[in-house]
């Protein structure tokens, strides 16, 4: 059976996290911040579905606490990338330092 | 030969090494791309996992809506921020406080606090018996005890969906 321990399931998502986490703040580009923000839920849902594979329990609450998850990200991409294309179309620019209409 | 062990170290190195790629990148179309061949790896983690549904549901959700939505921003939002800036050295690029060394310490900060805390916690070894059908498995617990998280979910989806309409469209076109 399988032989990896729960631990480096958890290691692997923790980097992932970590990688999320740093993409989405060297970053200035609107786009490329959402994208290290898929990569952050990513580990997340990694994490849930190793839980409930390897934790004694119901098998499956981890599973659908993972879709969950996903439908979360795919409503959060939508609405996120139509607010990037509207201010895109407003004032020209993905930059997010760019867009400081309310900076004091 | 551990055969498990060897597909998850294979897929592992993938999503980092992609994950990375995402990060440091120059062109936005080639972190875009990158990010959705570590998407696809994770459905092969998923898949590792006997999570046959979740893998299914996170490659045609994720690698193919959403990738698709943000290729289509990346088209659609303007093209000399799309292309490449000029290229900096390592140690340029690092030494910026703000998009250099501040977020990589950040990261690194929080993958510390993280494992810290997974590392002092003995995690069980060996998997439990997998579940013989897990699609099964999902229907009933959506439809059961997770009734109400579910139609919250469809509410939620829907006022995106709509939302998304209503931002993007052009002011003047309502004919």
């Amino acid at each position: 059976m399988t032989g990896v321990p729960l631990v480096d399931f958890l290691v692997v998502a923790g980097l992932l996290f970590a990688i999320g986490l740093w993409t989405a703040l060297r970053r200035t580009n609107a786009i490329m911040i959402l994208m290290g923000i898929e990569l952050m839920l990513n580990a997340v849902n990694l994490n849930l579905v190793a839980f409930s594979r390897y934790m004694p329990g119901d098998a499956m609450r981890g599973m659908v606490f993972a879709l969950f998850v996903l439908t979360v990200a795919a409503a959060e991409a939508a609405v996120g990338l139509a607010i990037i294309i509207l201010v895109v179309r407003r004032r020209g620019v993905v930059d997010v330092n760019k867009v400081n209409l309310l900076r004091g | 030969m551990d055969w498990p062990l060897v597909v998850f170290v294979a897929l592992a190195v993938g999503i980092l090494f992609g994950a990375y790629r995402v990060a440091t990148a120059q062109v936005v179309t080639h972190a875009a791309l990158y990010l959705a061949f570590v998407l696809s790896l994770v459905a092969g983690m998923f898949y590792l996992l006997q999570a046959d549904f979740v893998a299914a549901v996170q490659l045609l959700v994720y690698a193919g809506g959403v990738m698709t939505v943000i290729i289509f921003a990346i088209m659609l939002s303007e093209l000399s921020e799309i292309r490449a800036q000029a290229p900096q050295n390592v140690l340029q690029r690092l030494m910026s406080p703000y998009f250099g060394i501040l977020p990589l310490l950040v990261g690194l900060l929080v993958f510390a606090v993280i494992m810290v805390a997974v590392l002092r916690v003995p995690w069980p070894v060996a998997p439990q018996a997998a579940p013989a059908d897990t699609v099964t498995l999902i229907g009933n617990g959506l439809f059961q005890t997770y009734a109400l998280p579910f139609e919250v979910a469809s509410v939620l989806l829907l006022g995106a969906m709509v939302g998304a309409i209503v931002l993007t469209r052009r002011e003047g076109s309502d004919r």
